[in-house]
């Protein structure tokens, strides 16, 4: 167990984000070069600089068995960079690296899960045990020697260019601009490499006491001759991933001070700051083809390590061009706090602009002034909400790579189709889809596509299976189908074991075939018989379930035997705010979502029908409803028990409908969602048919209809 | 104030050593208001603020002694009346009758009360514990006394046990 340090709190929201975020790239960069099945030259730059980055950040938050995992990876890394040929067998060093990526979400996970508190530090060993077996067998490869390293493991070269020697070496170290107190950083950078260190002689040399030499330091740079017995690179890598440290560069002892100023020209031109950390690689051996043969030991002149400085200085004004920062991250808490806001002004706005005062007065320019504001508060609140929405391709992405994992577990042959991962909906949205997502796509790689082969060629179906996930925007709703053209579901193998489990609650001739597919979105309904590691144990279906109701939305399962299975889910857009009609029972208001609402009618007595025990039920069209009468639903007193005095509505949730009868419309109103108070969470108000409540122009509080609940 | 304050405070009280029965130290504040002829209190540190009967919007399926949510200042507030929550008879609201709402643990209510009295400091030479006699019904939400002159006592609610009791 261990704690999170003191005083890093702070940092580890930002930590968090960033990390999960270069996982992210780099889960994509390896999901789309595994196609490929071979590294560019730019994807394996873009590995090492995640995982030096992702080094360097935990280090300095103090995980250091994350630390070490990302250094050992980023040494793997750093032999493919310099010998591109050197991988014969790809798809290990894939599978080295999806572990690695794995065991970095789990530790922060685990991290992330215990804030504050002490959480489990995961013990790496092996995986980095494997990671050095695969940086000595690429190494010996390269270097075309014989594997004989891993013995001396920690020790050994992080490279192929030649360990140490007693040559001195000088380096000019360069802190980040504005980090201050150069001295004493310079101070503790000597510290660190002191003690490997057979000579070390620095420039200022007064560092600890004088802290004038701060001002050379940045000016010049801070110069480090040493030797050393055994690694060379070592020492060159402490000093690279020190604390504020931007960049070295390697001078050759003598014309070490005429090198400073020109060596620290091409420097000034480094824009301020896209990228994390500049970093001078060490001069690159001879081209790629030649990548195999051993390089010779370098001769650290200036020229290579300035032509060193000018690539690092392109490529980084490559990152830089190619993605202008013009995006910033905004914590979540805030923009939910905006979004509130702009509610309430809505709210509020309604209150000023329909103030009972102002009845009955002629106010032209009070009106168009009104009109005005209106339609600001409206941009206001759309571009508050399209702040809030953010693409599906995050979620969709993680499908992939688990279709992947798959794919090799369950040895099934599918293709993996996204469609539409540019769909944006709003981020609470997108957090609480992804596990139904997650659990779907997992059913339909497990059950869905046919274990064996020979059933699809019998079944006249391509041998590869195919797994659609596809999203799109419809008529307010956004709309994910996660589809395959496996076996399908199978009606009475459902039917009969929804039997023997008592899940039926008419008789069995009454179920559509649709009812029946739809049993499996019960509790604990598994058909699976066999759990496996990725689902069968029951509990997932009824989650997706709840899930996808808890932003509102529906699951509806379409299956044919034999054919395939279709999930579909539909979500509102929008969470917060409704389209609502208001009316009213007794003294009571209550908000009717109007995409439920199909029509509203006056009704004649003689239309009424009703049923042995009593019910009223009205024949609209042909087709007969039930009736609901709300006052005695929720027990309100009210004059209007007729049902020609008040009036019907007729509201249709999940393929059912029924009319309810309320005293009397009010009209149209947008109003903001807002959940019942915490003390009423105890009472089942939420199961009887009201799914909040909304403030009202005049103060009041309206009671907002779940229409779904209501019904059912 | 937790049960130890309280405990500490009798204890001091009964103690032999004059200094300590002596200490007459301020330990909080209560506010007080009537119920009836009883007085109760509730520490200040729960309370939010103080506002009229204005409209309280009925909800369904709930407990007879809550009346229903109102909107203070955009926020849904569920309201108690305390009346019906001791198991008082209802008396028509009047000019007196207010709102007090009290947070605590995040969780904001509004009880009804008949009138609101006063803010008071608590002194330890005050303090008694409720009795423990389970069988009388509203001592479950007292969670202790504060002794006044003459017959004046008041009744300090337990908040915790008001806002978190479970209906059985």
């Amino acid at each position: 167990m261990a704690k999170i340090e003191p005083g890093m709190e702070a940092m580890l929201d930002m930590y968090f984000f960033e990390t999960n975020g270069l996982l992210e790239q780099l889960d994509e960069i390896l999901l789309r070069t595994e196609q490929a099945n071979a590294f560019e030259d730019d994807d394996i730059k873009e590995i090492f600089r995640i995982m030096h980055t992702i080094k360097g950040s935990s280090a300095m938050m103090g995980f250091d068995n994350l630390s070490v995992l990302a250094h050992k990876a980023e040494d793997m890394f750093f032999v493919i960079r310099e010998n591109p040929n050197v991988i014969t067998d790809v798809s290990f060093v894939y599978d080295l690296v999806f572990q690695v990526s794995d065991s970095y979400k789990a530790q922060i996970e685990a991290i992330q899960n215990n804030i504050g508190g002490e959480y489990e530090q995961m013990n790496f060993d092996e995986l980095i045990d494997k990671l050095i077996k695969a940086r000595d067998k690429l190494n010996s490869e390269a270097s075309g020697e014989p594997a004989e390293t891993s013995a001396t493991a920690g020790a050994s070269s992080s490279g192929p260019a030649p360990a140490g020697g007693n040559d001195k070496v000088s380096v000019r170290v360069f802190f980040e601009e504005g980090c201050q107190m150069e001295n004493l950083r310079a101070f503790l950078l000597i510290n660190t490499i002191r003690e490997e260190c057979s000579f070390l002689e620095f420039f200022p040399e007064d560092v600890e006491t004088n802290a004038e030499s701060s001002k050379e330091i940045v000016d010049h740079g801070f110069l480090i001759t040493f030797s050393t017995n055994d690694d060379r690179d070592y020492i060159l890598k402490q000093i690279e991933t020190a604390l504020n440290v931007q960049s070295y560069e390697i001078v050759s002892g003598e014309d070490a001070k005429p090198a400073a100023a020109e060596a620290a020209a091409p420097k000034a031109e480094i824009p301020p700051e896209p990228v994390k950390e500049l970093k001078v690689e060490k001069p690159a051996p001879a081209p790629a083809p030649k990548a195999p043969e051993k390089p010779k030991p370098t001769d650290q002149s200036i020229e290579k390590a300035q032509a060193a400085v000018a690539n690092a200085n392109a490529q980084q004004a490559a990152a830089g061009g190619a993605q202008k920062q013009s995006l910033i991250s905004v914590n979540l808490a805030k923009l939910d706090a905006l979004h509130d806001i702009v509610g309430e002004i809505i709210t509020t706005e309604s209150m000023v602009i329909s103030n009972p005062d102002l009845e009955g007065l002629e106010l032209e320019s009070f009106n168009k002034a009104a009109r005005d504001l209106k339609k600001l508060t409206g941009e206001l609140q759309d571009t508050v909400m399209s702040i809030r929405m953010v693409p599906l391709a995050g979620v969709f992405q993680k499908m992939n790579r688990i279709v992947r994992d798959m794919r090799k577990k369950l040895n099934k042959d599918v293709e993996f189709v996204m469609e539409g991962e540019d769909t944006e909906v709003d981020k609470s949205i997108v957090d609480s889809l992804q596990d139904p997502i997650m659990h779907l796509v997992r059913n339909c790689m497990d059950h869905g596509i046919e274990d064996d082969v020979q059933d699809r060629i019998s079944a006249g179906k391509p041998e590869k299976g195919t797994l659609r996930l596809t999203a799109q925007n419809a008529s307010g709703e956004v709309v994910i189908t996660i589809s395959d053209d496996g076996a399908g579901i199978d009606p009475e193998k459902i039917m009969a074991k929804a039997k023997r489990m008592n899940f039926l609650t008419k008789p069995e001739s009454d179920y559509s075939e649709k009812e029946i597919q739809n049993l499996i979105l019960l509790p604990g309904f598994s058909t699976n018989e066999q759990v496996t590691e990725f689902s069968g144990r029951g509990v997932g279906m009824d989650v997706v379930k709840a899930n996808v109701e808890k932003c509102n939305g529906t699951i509806i399962v379409d299956s044919k035997k034999g054919v395939g299975t279709n999930f579909i889910i539909k979500i509102p857009l929008t969470l917060a705010i409704i389209d609502g009609m208001e009316i009213t029972v007794g003294d009571l208001v209550f908000t009717v979502p109007i995409s439920t609402i199909h029509e509203s009618f006056k009704v004649e007595p003689e239309q009424i029908l009703r049923d042995t025990s009593g019910n009223e039920m009205i024949m609209i069209r042909g087709v007969c409803y039930p009736i609901l009468r709300m006052h005695e639903k929720f027990g309100i007193e009210t004059e209007i028990t007729d049902l020609q005095d008040g009036i019907l509505l007729l509201v249709e949730a999940n393929n059912k409908s029924v009319c309810i009868f309320a005293d009397k419309l009010i009209g149209e109103q947008q109003v903001v969602v807002k959940p019942f108070p915490k003390y009423l969470s105890r009472y089942n108000i939420k199961g009887e048919g009201l799914s909040g409540c909304t403030i009202m122009g005049d103060g009041s509080i309206s009671l907002i209809i779940d229409t779904n609940t209501l019904i059912g | 104030m937790t049960n130890d304050v309280i405990k500490e405070a009798v204890a001091k009280q009964q103690s032999g050593d004059r200094k300590l029965a002596a200490d007459n130290s301020i330990l909080g504040k209560v506010m007080t208001f009537n119920i009836g002829e009883q007085v109760y209190g509730i520490e200040i540190q729960y309370i939010t603020e103080i506002i009229g009967v204005s409209h309280i919007t009925k909800v369904p399926h709930v407990p007879n002694y809550i009346k229903g949510i109102i909107n203070v200042r955009s926020k849904v507030v569920p309201i108690i009346d305390i009346r019906t929550r001791f198991g008082k008879p209802e008396i028509p609201y009047t000019n007196h009758t207010c709102i007090i709402t009290l947070d605590f643990n995040d969780i904001a209510v509004g009880i009804i009360v008949d009138s609101v009295a006063d803010v008071e400091d608590i002194h330890t030479g005050d303090i008694s514990a409720a009795p423990e006699n389970k069988n009388v019904n509203t001592n479950d939400f007292i969670q202790y006394m504060i002794r006044g002159e003459g017959d004046n006592t008041k009744l300090i609610l337990d908040v915790a046990k008001l806002l978190d009791e479970q209906e059985a």
